[in-house]
């Protein structure tokens, strides 16, 4: 017993010390002033961090990547949550479909993604293949298999059929029964399944320099361009675009855990 | 099924009954199945649309092979570092004693498959880069040098930066399958005299099997496709297959566009077998959890 306390205090240790020491790096690498030649930094700064936020091309930056991430994400929950609801309802036979769909974005890289794109689309013109709507459109199918999973699971969690029936034997409407029964019941999905969507999109580099490039230069691209020949106002960077993928997983985390106790306190009360 | 509920609707013939997800198919009609379908086509096709099996050949020819080999052999090693770290962290923290660390150690585990890309790649930079802060760390305190033996702007430090993302995934992946194995297995087969060791790998291990050839080939597929990393941390002259492709639709290499094909198509098959092979194994190992 011994023994075996032993290796696991060794592989947690080392798995920490791997996931944390680069986040800690970067971190302290965007407030140093001089770190090439002690062993700790040779004084403390703001001045990257204020560098980086006061240019412009932050701000414009900043803005793209929100407007491309928010797009893609209203549009996946419009787009996913009424197709889950009905072929879980109403269309089973179309299902198998609807989860190629959802999986096929797994076994198609980036690259290969937008390769296909400009190739199959290139016909319609520049202004149309490398576009922002475009960039949009190919973000929102990395993300269906973010979106539909957590929307199939709440669906399944929430006994929506029952829900349904319920509803309309009390005179709800279709669309009273889904904005006011079936999409509170199952807002834990869609909300994680959103944040989820949000979060890939942000930080999707691969398509926005495919696609958009510098014609509308989105958050990622501008931070690689630092990472080219500012080191420190990189980091600075980083550490934003970290926070971001750190907020968004908690968020997912934190509605999850919600909804289960939620659950749970539902099942003990019955 | 129950004949419940006065508007019955089910009376309503398939057509219509298609229609609320129409958007969704002409969706992903027109953004994966046509899209992708074009590709595949013309890498069979020359410029004039006769059928050609020339593009694979240039495809194939050594450069752009070594690419392949590459791409490959990176895949290889992320995935199979992958499997065996994140199963035997994953199995570390499921056994952790405080509840708050199993929660937050897959918290973190969940986040860090987030991550990835510029961001992540850079970060390895600034740790292990050639002014790195653990470089620094190592040749003042203990006077190791890294450099020049290693290089965190290659092969090398692709598979480092690759582990980050992979051994997470691969812990999110494997949790499930950790969490099925009974207790009362392990103490059936202590009692029956086994030791740990014998436990792990006549019971554990041939439980887990499905799972973990599960996950090692989501990784694979996973490290295959991966772009942004490789090209944040090594820049345009790594010889990989996703660095190809995307120089050859930068323009910055003049090569027929039907080279980008084939080598797409050539990648699809890989991926299309990592992720049929993914489910057949994630059906299999369903079996042992009910």
């Amino acid at each position: 017993m011994k023994r075996s306390a032993w290796w696991r205090g060794c592989a947690i240790g080392l798995f920490l010390l791997y996931m944390l020491v680069p986040l800690a790096a970067t971190f302290l690498f965007s407030f140093a002033t001089r770190w090439d030649r002690s062993i700790f930094p040779e004084g403390l700064t703001l001045n990257w961090w204020h560098a980086v936020v006061a240019r412009r091309a932050f701000g414009m930056t900043m803005s793209n990547s929100l407007v491309v991430s928010l797009t893609a994400m209203v549009l996946s929950v419009l787009l996913v949550t009424p197709t889950a609801y009905w072929t879980h309802l109403r269309l089973p036979k179309a299902k198998p479909l609807v989860e190629l769909f959802t999986i096929l974005p797994f076994g198609v890289p980036g690259v290969i993604l937008a390769l296909s794109l400009i190739r199959c689309y290139a016909r319609l013109g520049a202004v149309i293949v490398y576009s922002p709507g475009m960039l949009v459109a190919a973000c929102m199918v990395i993300g269906l298999p973010f979106m539909y999973r957590p929307v199939v699971n709440a669906l399944n969690a929430a006994d929506v059929r029952t829900l349904t029936e319920a509803a309309h034997s009390l005179g709800a409407g279709w669309v009273a029964t889904m904005t006011r029964v079936i999409a509170p019941a199952i807002m834990p999905g869609i909300v994680s399944g959103a944040v989820l969507v949000f979060s890939t999109v942000f930080v999707e580099f691969t398509l926005a320099n495919l696609l958009v490039g510098a014609r509308f230069k989105t958050f990622p691209i501008y931070l690689v361009e630092f990472t080219r020949f500012d080191g420190r106002q990189a980091s600075a960077l980083a550490v934003i675009s970290f926070l971001f993928a750190w907020a968004a997983s908690l968020a997912v985390l934190w509605v999850m855990g919600r909804a289960d106790r939620e659950r749970e306190g539902a099942v003990g009360a019955r | 099924m129950p004949a419940a509920g006065p508007p019955r609707r089910s009376k309503i013939r398939s057509p219509l009954l298609w229609l609320p997800v129409l958007p969704f198919f002409l969706f992903g009609l027109f953004m994966e199945l046509v899209p992708i379908a074009t590709v595949v086509v013309s890498s069979l096709q020359d410029a004039g649309g006769q059928l050609t099996l020339a593009n694979f050949s240039r495809a194939l020819s050594p450069a752009l092979r070594a690419s392949f080999g590459n791409s490959i052999r990176l895949s290889l090693i992320t995935a199979g570092l992958g499997v065996a770290l994140g199963t035997v962290a994953g199995a570390a923290i499921m056994n952790a004693r405080s509840s708050f660390f199993r929660g937050a150690a897959t918290a973190l585990a969940d986040v860090a498959t987030n991550f990835g890309g510029a961001p992540l790649a850079f970060a390895f930079i600034v740790t292990l880069g050639s002014t790195g802060i653990v470089t620094l760390l190592l040749s003042k305190l203990f006077g190791i040098a890294l450099y020049p033996g290693f290089r965190v702007y290659s092969i090398a430090g692709l598979v480092l930066a690759y582990l980050y993302f992979q051994v997470p995934l691969m812990i999110l992946l494997v949790q499930p399958s950790l969490r099925g194995l009974r207790r009362e297995w392990r103490e059936a087969a202590l009692n029956l005299g086994a030791t740990g060791r014998q436990y792990w790998l006549r019971i554990a291990l041939p439980i887990l099997t499905p799972s973990l050839v599960g996950g090692f080939l989501l990784l694979f597929a996973n490290s295959y496709g991966a772009y942004a990393t490789a090209w944040t941390l090594t820049g345009p002259d790594i010889n990989l297959v996703t660095i190809r492709i995307a120089a050859l639709i930068r323009g910055e290499v003049q090569l027929e566009p039907g080279t980008a094909d084939a080598m797409a198509t050539i990648s699809l098959l890989i991926m299309a077998a990592c992720v049929v092979g993914y489910l057949w194994t994630s059906r299999r190992s369903q079996r042992w959890k009910q």
